[in-house]
Parts: structure tokens; C-alpha cells; sequence
């Protein structure tokens, strides 16, 4: 009887002993105790044949914009380009603010129903071709602090 | 320490056999033979949930765990094997186990009134189901507030075909939460005063100082535009690091918790947020991570040097350390208020140096809908039909005037010169398996009252509203959109949800998906699989408070 | 016994719309679930807590007094039971007693409806009141009470009382607090006259060395108006009383 219990006692005590060898973590860390180590669950072992696509590692950058003045250092982290494009119709045009207010259509982009309101626009866009009426295209691209900027505003050809 | 031969996989595998092997031993036989077992293989276990003494940084506690530890042990499983867990419940009240990410039957999935009825006390529960997938998950309590107590732990799932990248090492970095308070007590303090754990409020040092900084009349005038509403942008995370100490496997800063490598090694890295209430911010300085599982899924391999883990939600990274030095990893709280740290080194004993936290974030009227919208201004601007029937509920505070897509952006509270992982740059590897376009959408409203704590969807706590049905083979578009301030990380079980981020049928699949404040996100749910599946936000004081519904497959 | 009469009034119109928002019952559990499962999330948990505003003493360099001010209540999100209670002792008699019974129910995001009983308790003749009014969180942080009371005969009483957190540091905060009463008819035997009563308003600064627990200094005005005024002098009472108060902000 004994022997027919010496096979399984011994592969029994073999992951046993395995796990003894492996430093496991204790469940509490006592000040003055090594520092717990992982368990390493081992190498990949062969990876799948098919080819894989070289590390396309897509690079995001946190653009450094302006100080927002409501936030000091803190960002917001930008993953390249935040815009949407849409067309509207100018209601009124401020160039000491260089602002413009537009009433424009849905932008599926960023989920935005058809809505009247003022717009900051970028400091290098010219304001003289864009009077009351004009219907116009134009590219919006959120900056940190959440507001949306005219990056672009151009006529949108003959129709009225 | 028992002098040991160099661990290769080969005799990991052969003693994870034997420890399946072990299992099947009768149960007091076993017993005394068994040390904690912190990994265990094959495809029989027995789990036993039980009360098991904590101490951390020198003071004691009672936590929750299983086969006598916390976290619960690391679970291996291989994909295509059917598992046998045999769950023993030696508390004194109801506990549960849920697979998180893992899809089994409805029975399987280890919800208290709507899986089955819990596992009693006393009872052995046995969970029997095959897996049909690999990658990096979890397993967590799903009754009560036991998965703040220490109810938690991994589950690694080795691929049948094999990996998609090359590794030679392996390691999972699990990150939780822990207090010392009563969970009871945390939602009671939460329920009087909802900023009971917020140390970083405004004050009149802050006033001088943006006064300083911006100008008198733009801080006054920020100051009443917040106030008018009754909110403060400093609201990052409910419970903080004033009750919280952020651990790594179970082990506070302090402990070192230390993963080896020798330079040059591909050390695979799988990071598990699980936690109650944080979402951490990782990054190891000195190594780029290369992201290559998001939720057990693979993805198009992308570099970053940063990412936001949140709530139940799982990245599995790749490092290749070549200096012989050691390297700090770091995950700290999005409030800033505390961090988890651990060292990735080629000899046990060595430390990098910790950063300093980075500055906390301050939410903007981004986060509240009002992209655009500064000192009050409203040009024609109108709610939604139903944000209009949101507003002044007992169960709202906010209701987004102009739900934006965030997905491009990776959150607040990154410093520039990063580069920092959204959602937009999950791709997944493989096209998706179900290549209809949605019948129907469901739209779902994230709500929230911060004052009376209170959280639900649409207004509505779970016992207030009905469940959502679904019929069998429906191929479906869920929008959220965020009404809150603060992030929700949302899990659907049984079913994946395809996050539509723009990569078209490459779109990832993900089981937890973290909406951000006014953000408006979608994405398409195949329902194959029938049963009563959980929805809810999984910060947990959240869950219990009401953020939870029913999603019926019929 | 009319008044008994107005307070079961108060009461049964608050109920009313207490069962219309009665939460729906779940559907029928299938997969072999018995009714009466438990639910996957509590979310109908009931909560207690109490807290004292004031619990301090009140010196002005002659005779020193001792006042209260705590609110307590148990219930959900919805419905609450809530008792206030206030009370100043003052050469060794009880002064300003005033206890309210409540029942609470939440209607907007920051405001609960309330109704019940207000019961005058100290030292000087008991008087009943049924009391309705709101509570809640105003505009700018504003903490707002305002109750409208009605007593067995018919008198109106009124009562206001609003105060403001003020955070110099994450611990220290100043908080500037007022509470007026005014009743539509004179009540001699409580030296309270008809028209604004009185007001007692404060400035303390508390440092939390616990959220539960903080003490504070501060300064306090009672100001006694009109013929509230008159029966003050009548009975050799000061009717404008500035003191230094120290008490302990606590809550639990």
C-alpha cells in the first residue's frame, strides 16, 4: 500500500518543493524584511509565426500650449491634432476680441447638434473677408481648457 | 531562504502540473502539505474566502482574502481548458467570486442575484466552465464591499496558438487600494459629507495665488461660476489618499515589492487596476513601456512613457531594461493624494529613486459639457430633450451641455513631453469577429449627485429602474455620455464591448471602458451570450450607491 | 388638538408623494431565482448621523451660558427622519429651547422638503408647533434652512438659518452663521414679541483636527428687535449681547 502511495506522494511534494523555491510575497510587510520579490510566470516560449507588425509604436506628444490661466503648469495631454471641421453661417464679427459668432450645422466629429455661438479665432487668420452672412467652412481644434478655437474660416463659395 | 535551481519555464510547467495534480489530494491530506500557494495552475482549485490578518506598515487589520491571502492567489489557466473552481465561503456573511473579463455562462459569472443566489456561509460553490480566450484578467468579490477588503487577484491566461510578442520574463503588477476605515464607514462619511476625503480643496491661499497668477476679476469670476453651481473643480477622486494606501501585489511603497531581470530581457509586465475607488497614473522613468494587450485583447503594439489605468481595467506592457540598474515603478493616485511603487531590478535589494508626485489635476468646464463655454456665456445653447428631463432630479447635479469625444485625449494632470496612451491608439490586432453595423442604439446618461453621493444612470439608482433587455444575436450600439465630473470606468459582463475610436473593424475590445468628464463614447455589444448580465460603474462606493443595471439577453 | 390635527395634515402630504416615487419592484427573477433574492447592489441602504453646530460656552465677562445646536437624522436617500434641537443655558435655567421632529424628502438636487413638529422645550411655558420648510445646499455653498411653523391657535412663526464655510487652510475654516426667528403674534410668557424676534449670529473659526471633530473660537451677536425687544428690559435681560464663544464643531 505504501508503494502505491509513494508515486503520488512524491509528485505531490515536487510542486511543493518548487513552490518553496519560489520567493513569494508575503501578505504584510514587516518593516526590517527583504524586499518581496515577483513570480516570474516565465518566457513567451515561441511566439506566433505569422508576421507581426514591426512595433509601430504610434508617438503621442503632450503639446506645451500656453498657460491656461485657470491652470498653471497642468496640461492637457493632446494625442496629435483635436479638430473638426464644419460649415456655418457668420452672425457678427469682433475684430478688437477677434472673435466670431456663427450659427453652424451638426458636427459628427465631436458630437455636436446645429448651434449658435461665439468662437475665439486663431491670431493668424485674417477677419476682412468674413462678414455678417457669409456662409462659411471652417476647422475648430480644441485647446486645453476646453475651449474651441477657429484654426481655419474660409467662405464656402457662391451659395448664399 | 532554500537555495534554489535557476526557475526556468520548463520546470514551472512541469510543477504547475503537479500542483494541479496536488489539487485532486483529499482536502486535509492537502492541507498539510500545501504552503500559500501564490500562483496556482491547471484546471481544478479549491478557493477558500476567509478573514486573514493584514499588517501593513506595522498596523493591524482583518482583510478578506483567499486560501489565506491577500491578494488572492494568481490563477493560471490555458486557453481551451474547462476550469473547475471549488469555492469555499469561511466568512460569516454572503461572498461570491466574479471572473472579470472572462465570459462564461450566466450561472458562471458570480453575481449575487443575478448569477445565482451567492455563496453562503459554510457553502462550497462550484464554478465549471471553458475558457475560450487568453490574455490578462481578474478575479474579484462581488458581494458587498469585500473587493475593498482584499477580495482580489489575477488570472493569467496562456494562448493556445502562443503570444504575439516575444518575452522572457513575466511578471503581474496588481494595483489596489487599502484602508485601514470600514468600507461601511467610507460610504457613511461619504453620505454626510461627499468631500470628506478631499484635502485639496480651494481656499482663500488658492484664491490669492490664481488671483496672482490670472488676475482678480477672472478668479472671482471663476470662483462664482463654480460656486453658482455648487461644484468644485477639485473633485478628482471621492476616497483619497487621506484613508488609502495604494499597494503593488498587496505590497505598500515602503515594502519594495522588486521584479528581476538581467539587462537585455524583454520582461513582460501585466497591470491589473484592482481597486475600489483609484485610478493610477504609470510610468516607469528611464524605460519606454510598449503597450501591447489593453483588457486581455491584443492591440497594435504602441510606445509610450505613460498610461491611466483605471478601475478594473488591465494594460499589458512590454520593457526591455539593458542598463544593470534598477528602475522605480510608479502608479500614482490621479489626485496626486499617494502612489504604489515597485522596482524592476537584476538583484533583489536595489531601489531607483522615486519621483516626486506631479501637480494634481483640476477638472474645467470640459469635464462639466461646457466645452467653450467660459464665465457663464450660453450662446444659444439648449440641453437635449432628455438632459432637460435630468435636470433638478434628486439623482443629478449636472447635465452636460455639449458632451464632447475625449477619446483623442489622454486626460488631465500629464505634464508636457510625454507621451501619454488614449483610446484612440488602441488598435486592435485582429479585425472583430462580428461585422454587422448596430440595429438599434442605446443611450445611457453616467448621472451623479456629489452633495447626497448618489449615482446612477439616467438619474436613476438600480432599484429604480428596469432592466435593459437585449435579444439574443443583437448586434447593438451603446452611447454613454458622462453628465459627471469625474471618471467612470463602465463594465458590461458576458459581452465585449467594442470601443468605436475610429480604427473602424480594428476597433478594440475592451470589458471596461473609462468615460471621461463630458465625454460622449460608443461602442457595439454582439449580445451571444444569453443570460442576466451586470452593467455598472466599477468604482465600487459607486456600484453600491446605485451606478448598476441589469442587462437581460434573451 | 388642533394642533395635533395640522401636524397629521403635514405629515400625510408629505407621505402622499412619498409612495408615488416608490421605487419600481424588480421584474420576476428567472434562471431559477427565488423572489426575494438578494439584489446584486444595495443600493436603499439606510444611513444615521448627527452632528452639533454649536456645543460651546458663551462668555461676554459677566454670566456665561452654554448652547447647543445639532441636527440628526436616519433614513435613505430619499426619506429621512430628522430631529433638531437647539437650547441655550443661562443662569441655570433653560433659555431658547427649540426641538423639531421631522420627516425629510429629498425633491431637487439640493434641497429636501421637510414637515412635522416643532416643540418650544425649556424653561419657560412649552409651546407646539407644526413646522414645514426646506433645507438644503443654496447657490455659492450657502447651507440654508428656512421653516415656516403654525401653532395649535393659529399663529405663524418663521425661522431662517444659513451659514458658509469659509477655507483659509485644507483644516481651517471660518464660518460665519445667522439664525432669525419672527412670530406673528407676541407670546409674553416666552418674553418673544410679534414681528423679527431675534437674531443670533456668529463667526467661529474651527480647526479640523478630524473631519468628526473640531474645535473653534469665535465671536456671537444675540440681538433681541421690537417688542421682543421691550419684554427683554421688562425682565432686566440684555437685548444686544455680543460674546466670545469656544465649543467643539462635531459630527458622527
Amino acid at each position: 500500500m505504501i508503494a502505491r502511495l509513494y508515486r503520488p506522494l512524491v509528485t505531490g511534494l515536487l510542486p511543493v518543493a518548487l513552490i518553496a523555491c519560489m520567493n513569494s510575497p508575503p501578505s504584510s510587510a514587516e518593516p526590517g524584511a527583504a524586499a518581496p520579490l515577483g513570480i516570474d510566470l516565465g518566457g513567451s516560449g515561441p511566439v506566433i509565426a505569422s508576421a507581426q507588425p514591426a512595433l509601430s509604436a504610434r508617438v503621442i506628444h503632450v503639446e506645451a500650449d500656453a498657460a491656461s490661466p485657470r491652470h498653471s503648469d497642468i496640461q492637457m495631454a493632446h494625442a496629435g491634432h483635436n479638430d473638426a471641421h464644419g460649415t456655418g453661417t457668420v452672425n457678427s464679427v469682433d475684430p478688437a476680441q477677434h472673435k466670431v459668432n456663427l450659427s453652424h450645422n451638426p458636427i459628427p466629429e465631436i458630437g455636436w447638434p446645429a448651434m449658435t455661438m461665439e468662437f475665439p479665432v486663431a491670431p493668424s487668420i485674417d477677419l476682412t473677408a468674413i462678414k455678417p452672412g457669409t456662409r462659411v467652412n471652417f476647422t475648430i481644434e480644441q485647446q486645453p481648457g476646453g475651449m474651441y478655437e477657429i484654426r481655419a474660416i474660409t467662405p464656402a463659395g457662391a451659395r448664399q | 531562504m532554500v537555495p534554489c535551481p535557476p526557475l526556468t519555464r520548463r520546470r514551472f510547467m512541469q510543477g504547475a502540473a503537479a500542483a494541479g495534480a496536488l489539487a485532486l489530494i483529499p482536502s486535509p491530506l492537502r492541507r498539510a502539505f500545501a504552503a500559500p500557494a501564490p500562483v496556482l495552475s491547471g484546471t481544478e482549485f479549491a478557493l477558500e474566502i476567509g478573514s486573514v490578518p493584514l499588517a501593513l506598515n506595522g498596523r493591524q487589520a482583518t482583510a478578506t482574502g483567499v486560501n489565506g491571502q491577500v491578494p488572492a492567489p494568481i490563477l493560471r489557466w490555458r486557453e481551451g481548458d474547462t476550469v473547475t473552481l471549488a469555492v469555499t465561503n469561511r466568512l460569516s456573511e454572503p461572498s461570491s467570486i466574479h471572473w472579470h473579463g472572462v465570459r462564461t455562462p450566466s450561472p458562471m459569472d458570480g453575481v449575487p442575484g443575478l448569477s445565482f443566489r451567492g455563496i453562503a456561509p459554510g457553502e462550497t460553490f462550484v464554478y465549471r466552465f471553458p475558457v475560450h480566450q487568453s490574455g490578462t484578467y481578474w478575479y474579484h468579490s462581488h458581494s458587498m464591499f469585500q473587493e475593498q477588503t482584499g477580495l482580489y487577484g489575477a488570472i493569467v491566461i496562456t494562448p493556445k496558438a502562443g503570444y504575439a510578442q516575444a518575452f522572457d520574463r513575466d511578471y503581474v503588477v496588481l494595483l489596489s487600494d487599502w484602508s485601514f476605515e470600514s468600507p461601511e464607514t467610507i460610504v457613511s462619511n461619504l453620505k454626510f459629507q461627499s468631500n470628506y476625503y478631499n484635502y485639496g480643496q480651494r481656499t482663500i491661499g488658492t484664491f490669492m495665488a490664481d488671483a496672482q497668477h490670472a488676475g482678480l476679476a477672472d478668479t472671482v469670476a471663476d470662483r462664482l461660476e463654480w460656486g453658482k453651481m455648487r461644484m468644485s473643480p477639485t473633485d478628482i477622486l471621492d476616497v483619497s489618499g487621506a484613508t488609502y494606501t495604494y499597494l503593488i501585489n498587496g505590497q505598500p511603497p515602503g515594502a519594495n515589492w522588486t521584479a528581476l531581470f538581467r539587462p537585455g530581457e524583454r520582461v513582460r509586465l501585466r497591470f491589473i487596476n484592482g481597486s475600489s475607488m483609484s485610478i493610477f497614473d504609470v510610468r516607469i522613468d528611464g524605460l519606454p513601456m510598449t503597450v501591447v494587450q489593453a483588457d486581455g485583447n491584443d492591440i497594435v503594439p504602441v510606445t509610450v512613457d505613460q498610461f491611466r489605468i483605471s478601475v478594473a481595467e488591465t494594460y499589458d506592457v512590454i520593457v526591455q531594461p539593458t542598463a544593470d540598474r534598477a528602475y522605480t515603478m510608479f502608479a500614482q493616485a490621479e489626485d496626486r493624494t499617494g502612489y504604489a511603487r515597485g522596482t524592476l531590478a537584476p538583484r533583489p535589494g536595489m531601489a531607483a529613486a522615486i519621483p516626486p508626485m506631479d501637480p494634481r489635476p483640476m477638472r474645467t468646464m470640459a469635464d462639466m459639457g461646457m466645452a467653450g463655454m467660459e464665465h457663464g456665456e450660453m450662446p444659444g445653447m439648449e440641453l437635449s430633450p432628455e438632459g432637460k428631463r435630468l435636470e433638478g432630479k434628486v439623482g443629478v447635479d449636472n447635465v452636460a451641455m455639449m458632451p464632447a469625444d475625449r477619446l483623442q485625449s489622454a486626460g488631465e494632470g500629464f505634464l508636457s513631453g510625454s507621451r501619454v496612451l488614449t483610446y484612440a491608439d488602441l488598435r486592435a490586432l485582429k479585425p472583430g469577429s462580428d461585422p454587422r453595423p448596430p440595429t438599434h442604439e442605446i443611450t445611457l446618461h453616467l448621472t451623479g449627485n456629489m452633495e447626497r453621493f448618489i449615482w446612477g444612470f439616467d438619474g436613476k439608482k438600480f432599484s429604480e429602474a428596469g432592466p435593459i433587455e437585449l435579444k439574443r444575436g443583437d448586434r447593438v450600439r451603446f452611447v454613454l455620455i458622462n453628465d459627471t465630473m469625474m471618471e467612470h470606468p463602465i463594465h458590461l459582463h458576458g459581452l465585449w464591448s467594442e470601443l468605436e475610436n475610429g480604427h473602424g473593424e480594428y476597433r478594440p475590445y475592451k470589458h471596461t471602458i473609462n468615460v471621461k468628464p463630458g465625454e460622449r463614447l460608443s461602442y457595439l455589444v454582439t449580445a451571444d451570450a444569453p443570460g442576466r448580465w451586470a452593467f455598472h460603474c466599477h468604482l465600487l462606493y459607486h456600484m453600491e450607491t446605485g451606478m448598476f443595471r441589469e442587462v437581460h439577453v434573451a | 388638538m388642533s394642533a395635533r390635527i395640522i401636524l397629521a395634515a403635514t405629515l400625510f402630504t408629505f407621505a402622499a408623494p412619498a409612495s408615488a416615487e416608490t421605487p419600481a419592484a424588480n421584474a420576476e427573477p428567472t434562471f431559477g431565482m427565488e423572489p426575494g433574492a438578494m439584489p446584486p447592489v444595495m443600493d436603499q441602504a439606510i444611513f444615521a448621523h448627527a452632528i452639533f453646530n454649536q456645543l460651546e460656552g458663551r462668555w461676554n465677562g459677566s454670566n456665561p451660558e452654554f448652547r447647543w445646536d445639532g441636527q440628526g437624522w436616519i433614513g435613505t436617500d430619499y426619506d429621512k427622519l430628522w430631529i433638531k434641537s437647539e437650547g441655550t443655558l443661562s443662569k441655570g435655567a433653560l433659555d431658547d429651547g427649540q426641538q423639531q421632529f421631522l420627516y425629510s424628502r429629498a425633491v431637487t438636487t439640493y434641497f429636501d422638503l421637510q414637515g412635522g413638529l416643532r416643540s418650544d422645550l425649556d424653561s419657560r411655558p412649552t409651546r407646539n408647533w407644526a413646522a414645514f420648510g426646506v433645507q438644503g445646499l443654496a447657490p455659492y455653498f450657502f447651507d440654508l434652512e428656512v421653516t415656516g411653523f403654525v401653532s395649535g391657535e393659529g399663529h405663524l412663526a418663521g425661522k431662517l438659518e444659513a451659514s458658509y464655510d469659509l477655507l483659509l487652510t485644507q483644516r481651517l475654516i471660518l464660518q460665519p452663521q445667522i439664525e432669525l426667528n419672527l412670530y406673528s403674534k407676541s407670546d409674553p410668557a416666552r418674553l418673544v414679541g410679534a414681528g423679527f424676534s431675534d437674531i443670533d449670529t456668529g463667526l467661529r473659526l474651527r480647526y479640523e483636527l478630524d473631519r468628526k471633530f473640531a474645535p473653534y473660537i469665535g465671536v456671537v451677536y444675540q440681538g433681541k428687535f421690537g417688542q421682543t425687544a421691550n419684554f427683554a428690559r421688562q425682565a432686566g435681560e440684555s437685548t444686544s449681547d455680543v460674546r466670545f464663544v469656544f465649543g467643539i464643531r462635531t459630527w458622527f
